[in-house]
This record gives structure tokens, C-alpha cells and sequence, in this order.
């Protein structure tokens, strides 16, 4: 079964898409995954259930850091390394430093999160399997699709094929590793 | 219960036509990057934008030569048109935030369809503003010397001054622009990899799009990271162009001395970047025949954010006059009164009139619904927003403190052409994104789509 690295079943609304979502893990498969042209509200709790939390504290967490950056590069610059006296003020002069702060830390968080999605999502992936597949274009158009990968233990191309039909999938296609 | 007036839009008017499809989006969006030769319009616009560019080029090649006295500015004028448009510049550029975050986050529709036009302009829009205050520094080769890093010359930027804040402000503001665009744009590339025919297109959006898949995993991931992304950018924006009023503000200048600008300037983002996104969106419409895309119901929606911007800037405006009648500082009068009766008087008046009187025609619907006027009526309030810049920076250095220090400020023909020049570096970016990124958000109007057809 090497040869193959799973088996798509094509829908065309997305209601048919998350009925089969259900059923395909009702039917024991775990190594599946849906391919939509937009995100297609509840998908992702049947693909992927569980809590995912990941990439919001990831930025938060990007927040904390570009602040103490922002706030330590100008403490350097106008205490440590270079100080001038201004009127007398303190050196250390934080309200004149909150603005450059923040925009150190969202410059920060926003960073954390586009590294973050692209971590996340396995990206960048220039070469998939999936893109082989004559059906897989159309999932970025109009089409729904839902692949069952050759790498869960239940794989079998006629059973799935079967289940795809009963779903009523517009169309049923082996993909090649 | 609501009212509907006579010649109203309805609320719940379509946001896309009736005819289009999921599959018909994909196709009406991606031909307009894919097309193998561009139209007549887009090579006459771009030919235009291009010489422009060179006058641009030409200008920052004397300025560099023979230093910033080829500009009208002198003592006590030392701020001139550059200045006046690089505040005008950033105001056009987060009109595109302010559109493409602020009104993601309160889930508005009609946000869907024209956030991208935004998007372009803004990314468009900042080069320009970025350029003004280099070439206005007199020795622009040095300007690196405004990033806070560890250098062998041990001296550091002063990062008390609001004029440094300024600066990283919009090195922010840019750079965070870029990832906000990338991470919205990244499944329209996908679209347009997966219906190119050509090899190279293929290639090249193939890369571009980094191999975006469309999983739910991706799906979910993106969603989660977008919204976080326009709940930071909506008060970044804020910030942003309120420490450009910071620049003014913090001075003892009469007239700049004010603590109100920072919203003031903000005021000015909303209504003049709306204006320029309408413009923009009719040329588009048109120029690309999406009509069925973006509709009567977006004009109608960005008109109303246009008529709030203006009704916001009124209000600062009566605030800016209040200040200098009802205070005691003598010099706070007499540059007031210089202002609106001097020597910019008629700038002033013309501001006034295009970005206060015109705009209340869009509290009529027909108004609204007309593209000839809404197009005329926010050509107007970018004129009038470029006038009170001009008006606002230098009227008030023209008139100080002190009366022997009084003086005029006339542009040279070197300052139009920097003028000309950045209007030609932003069409000259924007026809590109035109050409080679989609300017519709298809993941988002796909949501509006199927939304429509189960109703």
C-alpha cells in the first residue's frame, strides 16, 4: 500500500463535507483530513477535535517578548550606553518609552504569528502528494474534499470507496505518493 | 424597528450579485491576474504612473544633489510640503487599516469584498509617506542612523522625542502591513496557482503561496491568527497616526501646541483613507467589469464611513478655532487669525468646504448610491485633506511667537514634483498589485457567497 498516499472523496456543499467528516470518523478512521475553499464553520472540531490553543498564547507570548525588547533597547540607549541629560528628567524616563514599547510588541506579536500559522500548518510545502490528484484544484474553488491517508491502520481502498459512495461524493480518486 | 427613507438601500440588500457562484468567483477574480495580456486601461494607467515615478526619481536625484534648498522651505518655514505630505501620505495609508481591521472586527459584510482594494492601497500608500520625511532630513544618506542598534560610533537615536517614535511607528506600522496582507492573501494564491496554465504562473504563485493547501487544519490556524491579528492592528493604526500628531503637538508652535491631535489626525485618516478606497473601488469595478462583486452596497457602506469621518473632523475643527478664541495666549490668536484670514485663507476655506460642507450631500441615499458623485465627492475630500495638511503645517511656523520672525512659504516647482513624484510611486505599486495579486478576497466573499444561497 506504499504507493498510495490516501484516497479522496469530492462533495459539493459543504454540509454534505461535514456529514461526511462525521461519518468517515464515526467509521473508526483517524488519519483524515478535510480541503476546503474557505473554512467551513464546525469542520474543524470534526476533523481535529480537542482544544487548540496553541498559537494565541504563542503571540501573547511574542507580546511579552517585544515589549521587554522595546523597553530594554531604550534603557540601554538612554541610561546604560548613552545618556543625556534632558531639563533634568530621570534618565530613565519610561512615559517617553510606552510608545516605541508597544509598537515593539505588537510588531513582536503579530511576527510570532505569522511564524506561528506557518509552524502550525507545515508550511512552507512546496511538493504534497495531494497535488497530484486531478480532483485537488477545485478544492481551492468550488469543491469540498475529504482524504482518508494510506498511514491510518484501517486503510482500505475498497471500504473507503464504498463509504465515499454511500456518502455520495461526486467523485472517487487514488492518490500516489 | 428601522425606517427605511425613500431611495435607502435596504438592509438586507445582496452584498454580490445574484448570479455568482463559488466557482464563478474563483474564476472572475483569478482571470483579471491570469490574463495573458493586460487591458488598454492598465498600460495607460500604468504608462502615466510610471513617468510619474521618473519625476520622482529626477527630484530625489537634484534633492540629493543639491540639498533641500531646491524646496521653498527656509527659516522660519523650515517644514513644507514634504512634511504636510507625509502626514497627508499616512493618513491614506490607515484608512486601508481602518477599513480592512476595524471593520473585520465588528464583522461587517461589505468589509469582505473591498478589504484587499484597502490592503493594496495602504501598502502603497506608506513607501510614500516613508519617503517624505527622508528626503526632507538634508542629509538622507544618514537616516539609518535612526534605527536603535549597537553601532561603533556609540551614539543612539533620542528615543524621548516623538519624531523617533514616529519613525518606528511606521517601520511598525509597514512591516506588520506586510504580514497582515500575506496572511489574509495566502489561500487566494493558492486559488490562483491551482488555475494557472502557464508553467511559470504555476511556479510562481506556487511558491508565493507557500504550498497552502486549504486543510481545515491551515483553515483553522489562519482564522485563529487573522482575527488576532486585525484586533492588534485596529489600535496600532491608532497609534500610529496619533504619534504623527504627536510630532506637532509636542512643539511649542502656536497652532501645533494642542493635545487634541492626536485624535484630530486620526479624524483625518478616516475620512480621506475612505475617500481614496472609494476611488479606488469604483476605478477597480469598473476597470475589472466586478460589478456583481462589489455592489451599491459597498459604496453605500464606505460612504457612511466617509460622512462619520467628516462629521468627526468637524468636531475637531471646532475645537482647533475654540482654543486659540477663547484662550488668553496672544500668539495663539494672531496665528489663528493668519490662518483663516492670511495668507492660506483660501486653502483654508477650500479645506473646509470640501471635507466638511461637500460631505453632507452623502446624508441624501441617492448621493450615496451615485458613483459619479460619491467618486467626485471624495476626489474632493483627498484635495481638501491635502489643503488642511498644507494649511495646518505651514501657517502656523509662517506666524510664531514672536513677530520679527514671521515669514511666508511658497512650494517650488521641486516640491510639485515631489508631490507628482510619490503620487506616481503609489499608482506605480498599485497597478502592480493589480496585475499580479487578486484584489478580492475570494476565502471571504466565498463565505458571503454560500451564506446568500442558504438563505
Amino acid at each position: 500500500m506504499s504507493d498510495i498516499f490516501g484516497i479522496i472523496g469530492v462533495f459539493d456543499t459543504p454540509n454534505a463535507v461535514k456529514h461526511a467528516a462525521t461519518s468517515v470518523r464515526d467509521a473508526g478512521y483517524r488519519s483524515f483530513e478535510a480541503y476546503t475553499p474557505y473554512p467551513v464553520k464546525g469542520l474543524q472540531q470534526i476533523v481535529h477535535p480537542g482544544p487548540r490553543r496553541l498559537l494565541p498564547l504563542l503571540m501573547f507570548g511574542g507580546a511579552i517578548f517585544g515589549a521587554v525588547w522595546g523597553y530594554w533597547i531604550q534603557f540601554w540607549d538612554e541610561v546604560v550606553n548613552y545618556p543625556i541629560n534632558v531639563g533634568g528628567r530621570p534618565h530613565n524616563s519610561w512615559p517617553a518609552f510606552t510608545v516605541s514599547t508597544f509598537e515593539f510588541m505588537v510588531l513582536c506579536a503579530v511576527a510570532a504569528g505569522l511564524l506561528g500559522l506557518l509552524a502550525a500548518s507545515r508550511l512552507p510545502k512546496l511538493y504534497h502528494p495531494l497535488f497530484n490528484a486531478r480532483s485537488f484544484p477545485r478544492a481551492s474553488r468550488d469543491r469540498f474534499l475529504i482524504c482518508i491517508e494510506a498511514a491510518d491502520p484501517r486503510f482500505d481502498p475498497e471500504s473507503i470507496g464504498q463509504l465515499f459512495e454511500q456518502l455520495g461524493a461526486e467523485r472517487i480518486e487514488k492518490v500516489r505518493a | 424597528m428601522s425606517t427605511t427613507f425613500p431611495g435607502e438601500l435596504p438592509a438586507d440588500a445582496p452584498i454580490v450579485g445574484p448570479d455568482v457562484t463559488l466557482g464563478s468567483l474563483s474564476e472572475e477574480v483569478s482571470s483579471r491576474v491570469l490574463m495573458r495580456r493586460a487591458p488598454l486601461w492598465w498600460w495607460v494607467g500604468f504608462t502615466i504612473a510610471s513617468l510619474l515615478l521618473l519625476v520622482l526619481i529626477i527630484q530625489m536625484g537634484w534633492l540629493f544633489i543639491g540639498g533641500i534648498g531646491i524646496w521653498g522651505v527656509e527659516i522660519p518655514v523650515a517644514w513644507g510640503l514634504a512634511l504636510a505630505e507625509y502626514v497627508w501620505w499616512i493618513a491614506l495609508a490607515s484608512g486601508g487599516t481602518i477599513v480592512s481591521a476595524l471593520f473585520f472586527l465588528t464583522r461587517s459584510p461589505w468589509r469582505s469584498a473591498t478589504n484587499r482594494i484597502a490592503e493594496s492601497m495602504l501598502l502603497s500608500a506608506a513607501p510614500c509617506a516613508g519617503l517624505m520625511p527622508i528626503m526632507h532630513l538634508g542629509r538622507p544618506g544618514l537616516f539609518y542612523w535612526l534605527f536603535p542598534y549597537s553601532n561603533v560610533m556609540g551614539v543612539w537615536p533620542q528615543a524621548r522625542s516623538p519624531l523617533w517614535w514616529d519613525f518606528i511607528c511606521l517601520i511598525c506600522y509597514i512591516l506588520m502591513s506586510l504580514m497582515y496582507y500575506y496572511v489574509g492573501i495566502l489561500p487566494d494564491l493558492a486559488t490562483v496557482r491551482d488555475l494557472a496554465q502557464s508553467r511559470t504562473k504555476q511556479i510562481f504563485y506556487g511558491i508565493l503561496s507557500l504550498g497552502w493547501r486549504g486543510s481545515s487544519r491551515e483553515w483553522a490556524n489562519q482564522r485563529v491568527v487573522y482575527a488576532i491579528m486585525s484586533a492588534i492592528m485596529a489600535p496600532m493604526v491608532i497609534s500610529v497616526h496619533s504619534v504623527v500628531g504627536l510630532d506637532f503637538a509636542g512643539g511649542l508652535t502656536p497652532g501645533w501646541h494642542d493635545t487634541q491631535f492626536p485624535p484630530y489626525f486620526f479624524f483625518g485618516a478616516v475620512i480621506s483613507g475612505t475617500a481614496l478606497i472609494i476611488m479606488l473601488t469604483i476605478l477597480v469595478r469598473w476597470g475589472y467589469g466586478l460589478q456583481d462583486l462589489l455592489t451599491e452596497y459597498h459604496m453605500n457602506a464606505m460612504a457612511k464611513v466617509m460622512l462619520v469621518g467628516s462629521l468627526l473632523l468637524t468636531y475637531s475643527y471646532i475645537w482647533e478655532a475654540f482654543g486659540p478664541i477663547y484662550g488668553s495666549a496672544a500668539a495663539e490668536k494672531t496665528e489663528f487669525f493668519h490662518r483663516i484670514f492670511g495668507f492660506t485663507a483660501l486653502p483654508f476655506w477650500s479645506e473646509k468646504t470640501l471635507t466638511v460642507i461637500v460631505p453632507q450631500l452623502l446624508w441624501f441615499p441617492a448621493v450615496r448610491r451615485n458613483l459619479l458623485l460619491l467618486f467626485l465627492i471624495s476626489a474632493g475630500v483627498i484635495v481638501g485633506m491635502w489643503q488642511e495638511r498644507f494649511v495646518f503645517v505651514t501657517a502656523s511656523l509662517e506666524h510664531n511667537s514672536i513677530p520679527s520672525y514671521w515669514g511666508v512659504y511658497f512650494p517650488t516647482f521641486w516640491d510639485w514634483a515631489a508631490l507628482a513624484g510619490t503620487i506616481g510611486l503609489f499608482l506605480t505599486l498599485f497597478f502592480l498589485f493589480l496585475r499580479f495579486a487578486p484584489i478580492v478576497s475570494l476565502a471571504e466573499v466565498r463565505e458571503i457567497v454560500e451564506e446568500e444561497k442558504s438563505q
